[in-house]
């Protein structure tokens, strides 16, 4: 009987530990959410107010109009329709490209076993080590030396296939580095099975590993479409049209000379980011394990 | 999808590759026919996406079309991006005209072969300007690399109600003395008296300008920016002496403001005076006529006798010719008329989207003043007093000196002003490590 009492009584002392344990962590993850919140809540409030308000009142004051007036400027100033086109044109083909590339040397890399293989492995994944100011003045000579050679300035200089090529190039190191991962994960025996079932390299490729990789890819796909979606730097200095710029830049039209109308800038923010949003709702799961991916094998 | 895609673009570029091999002759004999008879469609460049000032190079551009048929491509890029790649731009594949600004953000590009000679332009315009823009458009070699469009003066400005309600007076303020007495009366009546902000880096600058023209002179002041002077002279601590006195007048989170946040204090009836461009009127106007009617600007005051108010800081805007361009000489073309009278007539007719006449202080002599609203007037005025015009600091000494070095050095100035013999060493030894210009 009283070893029950006793039990109990280290039971219910236990439980009210875990409780004010759980009330701490409450507290801390809600003073973390509130941080991370906060801008994005204080940016979609600004996109609300007019500019002429908060130029008249302050950026505290109690607001007398709340509206979509911002929007409605927004998406006429940004042009989103070019923009947006423009940065599919950009974004879709780098991201299958870099998968495409990615896949192949990863395949290569992790399937196969001679000499230099980790060696090439390392050489790739270097290439991220690299930071995009250092190398865009030679990049930039490169393109504009290639296209005065082959007589056509705007062959990747101010050009779409410009601004992808040099997105693959930065992006296949860390998507091989990420699928060779992955791969070291699938048994071998599957390999070696399909190597006696008389498989060519790229049979093996295609009808064997491809297959295999697709949650990989799929996740890889979602990080890599954030990415580049993203950019503004490379668009920025590899071309000089804007109006072949992507919605990153569009933002920018927002902005003026000398005066910037922040609440109009809050707004094309939220508009900019929605569809990065949307395509991180759908695949939410990928992204998650996307993260992940390659943690525990390496 | 991608298939295509990619299928695309593997094969344009084989397809580009093969026919630059077939033809590089054939390429370059196409851009030569472009060039050499002297009009033609061309691209134009635009610095801006503001609306009004869109609205008015749009009327420029379609003026041009309208007389001389050649068609004009309008590519407008945000300010600030513009200028930021414009090193790159130019070397690229650039538009044939494009909007840049006078003085050595011009030289600079000029002295590497990067904007097209407008010395036969300037021939059959030049008349139509007063010498000081034209100095202004010549590059270091003499010959002529721009075209002016517009100007605007930094000078004090300041709200006439407000200025009535303190018992103040343009001619009341004029000198050191009356000006730290204007700025005493300011701040008794619990108002900040000269709204500073400096968070983008720029905005005190024009006062390091100006204090500097008033002390110690144009000359010196230009001689300063080109590396002909020291930063470690005393007459440049004396300029940040003369800058301390008026700390205690501002607002006290200069560095937490960018320019529109002093603006705002002033627009608000919270601050008595602000050292601007006076670019900033339209937002005034944005406001409310009213708050436009009640703008005003004066020059800086005198502080020393022997220069007066000689000086003032009165950016010029204009235009240029990209050498690495299609068209030379339809760039060329494009600028004679936009410098000529009857462009700068189109860009003065054009009206913003509520059908209001866009402020804009040209450059051109022809332009009538009589139409100057009262603010354009006093601008004018401000700009007819001095001498000599400077270009603003950002656009009177190297680009990679003023926005990298200066800048951040005004910054930790402002942080803490008794640092200030370490920070002018800072500078001139930061300048005597600028690699050479190329």
């Amino acid at each position: 009987m009283s070893i029950d009492v006793e039990l109990q009584a280290a039971a219910t002392k236990y439980r009210n530990k875990q409780k004010i344990k759980d009330r701490f962590i409450s507290l801390f993850i809600g003073i973390f959410a509130v941080v991370w919140i906060f801008p994005i809540a204080w940016t979609i409030w600004s996109s609300l107010r007019p500019y002429k308000e908060v130029r008249a009142n302050g950026l505290f004051s109690v607001p007398k109009v709340l509206n979509l007036a911002n929007y409605a400027d927004a998406i006429s100033r940004m042009e989103l329709p070019t923009y947006f086109f423009n940065t599919a044109l950009i974004t879709i083909p780098a991201v299958f490209l870099t998968l495409f590339f990615g896949s192949l040397i990863a395949f290569v890399v992790s399937r196969y076993s001679f000499k230099w293989n980790v060696s090439l492995l390392l050489l790739f994944t270097a290439g991220n080590l690299l930071p995009a100011q250092l190398v865009f003045i030679p990049v930039f000579k490169m393109y504009i030396t290639l296209g005065k050679a082959v007589g056509i300035p705007r062959l990747l200089y101010d050009s779409p296939w410009g601004v992808v090529l040099i997105h693959v190039a930065f992006q296949m190191g860390f998507a091989t580095f990420v699928l060779s991962s992955y791969m070291k994960t699938v048994p071998k025996e599957i390999s070696e099975s399909a190597m006696v079932d008389g498989a060519t390299v790229f049979t093996h490729y295609t009808k064997v590993m491809l297959p295999l990789l697709r949650p990989a890819l799929a996740s890889l796909a979602v990080l890599m479409t954030t990415w580049i979606y993203n950019d503004f730097f490379w668009a920025l200095v590899l071309m000089s049209t804007d109006s072949k710029r992507p919605i990153t830049s569009a933002l920018g039209r927002l902005q003026g000379e000398f005066v910037t109308d922040y609440n109009l800038l809050a707004a094309g923010a939220v508009i900019a980011a929605l569809p990065t949003l949307i395509v991180f709702f759908i695949l939410r799961k990928q992204f998650v394990s996307g993260l992940t991916l390659g943690s525990t094998k390496g | 999808m991608s298939e295509v895609k990619n299928g695309i673009s593997r094969r344009s570029v084989l397809k580009g590759a093969a026919v630059g091999g077939l033809g590089i002759a054939a390429g370059g004999s196409l851009l030569a026919g472009c060039g050499s008879d002297g009009t033609g469609a061309l691209a134009f460049g635009a610095r801006t996406v503001d609306a009004g000032p869109t609205a008015q190079l749009k009327a420029l551009v379609a003026a041009y079309t309208a007389k001389t048929g050649n068609e004009v491509t309008y590519n407008a890029t945000e300010s600030n991006a513009f200028q930021n790649n414009l090193s790159q731009y130019l070397q690229g594949t650039p538009d044939d005209a494009f909007q840049w600004m006078a003085g050595y953000r011009m030289q600079f590009f000029a002295e590497q072969g990067l904007l097209v000679d407008l010395t036969d332009v300037w021939n059959e315009i030049g008349s139509q300007y007063a010498d000081s823009y034209k100095t202004a458009a010549t590059g270091l070699d003499g010959k002529q690399y721009f075209v002016p469009q517009s100007w605007y003066p930094w000078g004090m400005h300041f709200r006439k109600s407000m200025f009535a309600d303190l018992g103040l007076s343009a001619d009341t303020v004029t000198n050191w003395d009356e000006f730290l007495k204007m700025l005493d009366g300011m701040k008794k009546k619990g108002l900040v008296g000269f709204a500073a902000g400096d968070k983008g880096g720029w905005e005190a600058m024009g006062t390091f300008d100006i204090l500097n023209a008033r002390i110690n002179g144009y000359q010196f002041h230009v001689d300063l920016l080109a590396g002909r002077e020291k930063w470690t002279d005393a007459k440049v601590l004396d300029v940040f002496t003369h800058w301390e006195q008026l700390i205690p007048y501002m607002n006290p989170n200069v560095l937490d403001l960018e320019w529109d946040g002093a603006m705002q204090l002033l627009l608000q009836k919270k601050a008595g005076s602000m050292l601007m461009g006076s670019w900033f009127g339209g937002n005034f106007k944005e406001q409310s006529e009213a708050d436009y009617a009640d703008l005003s600007i004066i020059p800086f005051p005198e502080i020393n006798p022997e220069f007066g108010r000689d000086t003032v800081d009165a950016p010029i805007d204009g235009f240029c010719v990209a050498a690495n361009g299609a068209n030379n000489a339809g760039g060329a073309d494009f600028l004679k008329f936009a410098g000529d009278m009857e462009g700068v007539q189109a860009m003065l007719d054009a009206k913003d989207a509520d059908g209001k006449s866009i402020p804009m202080t040209s450059a051109n002599k022809g332009q009538d003043t009589s139409t100057y609203d009262a603010f354009q007037k006093e601008q004018l005025a401000v700009m007819d007093e001095a001498t000599y015009i400077t270009q603003f600091l950002d656009r009177d000494t190297r680009p990679d000196f003023a926005g990298p070095v200066v800048g951040p050095a005004i910054q930790s100035w402002f942080k803490n002003p008794k640092d200030v013999n370490k920070i002018v060493d800072t500078l001139q030894a930061q300048w005597d490590a600028l690699p050479p210009l190329a």
